[in-house]
């Protein structure tokens, strides 16, 4: 049937990448001006107006010659720079590059990162979106290589790459949103100690290896096989620095409960990444509570954010405990489910904070939560307690994080193969 | 020096777009509300000024369950069975 997609002129690229995916380039796609929402519906209606002619035109005509879409030639070769420093001007004009500078990913470095993954380089390992990339293993072999990781790293980003494609993880929608949200990467079992994945002091920041070139080669795969190029098919209003790089290990050793591998059915000889499409993490400084009650509080009071995905989209936010932290919860002699069922019960936001407004949206996006909600009501950051994910990370220090994530995706853990 | 392509190929094959009809007069326009602010607004906007202006005729309207999930097949056929043309939105 006819059909004519509406959007705004800044959002344009990721229809036609949309369309383009589709197998449809000339699917008519009418622009009105940047924005229409958080505008009033006269104003909406004003921008409407102009173009009528052209929704209606395109309704009832098709451009002359619908284009073929050309196959793309499989692992083809590109003739680029020599000179090093040249390489990466060059490699940032093809829309391949991070920023950071990359490594040349020549046939014979390829060949060397395949030898970490004992797989076909032409087995598809999955299809990623909004391009509908075919991310061999070969190809995210070339990605890895970019990224600066070695052939070991492979089967980790290979696993990371198999887990955000799972539906539930909905990649579509992380890759593309004006959110800022990356697939985190935790990494369990025995894998971690092995790469010298940092689960310890500054796991999410600088110095380790393994951390930052794991991450930094799933980003690559995402945005270069997957297609969600900065300011264009990613739509992120900020986007986050992690989306550089964005791996960490769950501190085993220091954690008085079970990982969340075995949480999550492994067993302690597995490795498994787990990825959640996350946010920043917000740290929660509380270098004065000696009691559970007290880390639950400060962790509960961080967690409840008017500004959220997670308390009107539901989802899993995560809380990152420091092993002190996690040290004073455990001597109380709580779980991590005790833990998690009393931060559900305590990380609340009374529904008088929330802006009238947004509150009206949020009302028909989840009515069972927000629809005639009195003021003195209290919206949860999650749908029920088993959705906050709690995993043990970093090293001395009375510090830990909360970590929001996009709402619409669930986290996916997957077996690092090998 | 060669590199190795770091993109790759897609699994998109090309597809033909619908028929056009030859004219507006008439015919039953479906909207596809992407569940984003304002969206139902600016498609609403447009149906009426094409019923105005081109003399279309009435208007029928879904609604995605969420601004990242798409409808499900079963609601596109229903939309495709029950309309002739079709207006959606696409991102915010």
């Amino acid at each position: 049937m006819a059909t004519v997609v509406l959007g705004t002129d800044e959002f344009y690229p990721l229809a036609r990448a949309q369309a383009l995916a589709n197998g449809l380039p000339d699917l008519p796609v009418v622009t009105v001006p940047h924005p229409i929402g958080g505008i009033a519906e006269k104003a909406v209606a004003l921008k409407a107006a102009p173009v009528v002619a052209q929704v209606a035109a395109a309704l009832t005509s098709v451009a002359a010659s619908a284009r073929q879409i050309a196959p793309a030639a499989l692992s083809a070769r590109h003739s680029a720079p020599d000179d090093l420093d040249a390489f990466q001007g060059w490699i940032m004009e093809q829309g391949w590059g991070d920023g950071l500078p990359v490594v040349p990913p020549t046939a014979e470095r390829v060949r060397r990162m395949l030898a970490g993954a004992r797989r076909a380089p032409d087995e598809l390992v999955a299809l990623l979106p909004p391009r509908l990339g075919q991310a061999t293993v070969e190809r995210v072999a070339v990605n890895a290589v970019m990224a600066g990781a070695l052939p070991e790293h492979l089967p980790v980003v290979l696993a990371a790459v198999e887990a955000v494609t799972d539906p539930v993880f909905n990649l579509q929608a992380v890759q593309t949103t004006t959110h800022p949200c990356s697939p985190l990467i935790i990494v369990n079992g025995p894998i971690a100690a092995r790469l010298g994945i940092n689960a310890a002091g500054n796991a999410l920041g600088q110095g380790a290896r393994a951390n930052a070139v794991i991450g930094r080669a799933l980003r690559l795969v995402l945005q270069n096989i997957g297609g969600a190029r900065p300011g264009r098919e990613d739509r992120a209003t900020h986007g986050h620095p992690g989306k550089f790089a964005y791996c960490l290990a769950e501190n085993e050793a220091a954690s008085p409960w079970e990982p969340l591998s075995i949480e999550r059915g492994f067993s302690r000889d597995d490795s498994t990444v787990t990825v959640c499409a996350s946010e920043g993490p917000h740290n929660v400084n509380d270098h004065g509570s000696t009691t559970a009650e007290g880390i639950l509080a400060t962790v509960a009071g961080s967690a409840a954010s008017v500004g959220s995905n997670n308390i009107y989209l539901g989802g899993e936010p995560l809380v990152v405990l420091g092993p002190e932290h996690a040290a004073t919860v455990a001597a109380a002699g709580w779980s991590k489910d005790d833990f998690r069922r009393a931060l559900w019960e305590r990380a609340r936001v009374p529904i008088g904070r929330f802006a009238p407004e947004n509150l009206e949206r949020f009302a028909t996006i989840y009515p069972e939560g927000f629809k005639d909600a009195p003021a003195e009501a209290l919206a949860p950051i999650a749908r029920a307690w088993r959705d906050i994910m709690v995993i043990v990370a970093g090293g001395a220090g009375k510090h830990s994080a909360v970590i929001p994530t996009f709402g619409m995706t669930r986290s996916v853990t997957r077996r690092i193969a090998g | 020096m060669d590199i190795l392509d770091p993109a790759g190929g897609t699994s998109t094959a090309s597809r033909q777009l619908a028929p056009r009809p030859q004219a507006l007069g008439g015919l039953v326009i479906g909207i596809l509300d992407n569940s984003k602010p304002n969206a139902a607004a600016l498609l609403e906007a447009v149906a009426g000024a094409l019923r105005e202006r081109f003399g279309t005729g009435g208007v029928r309207a879904w609604q995605k369950p969420g601004a990242s999930t798409g409808a499900a097949p079963a609601v596109l056929d229903e939309i495709a069975g029950a309309c002739s043309v079709t207006l959606t939105a696409s991102a915010d």
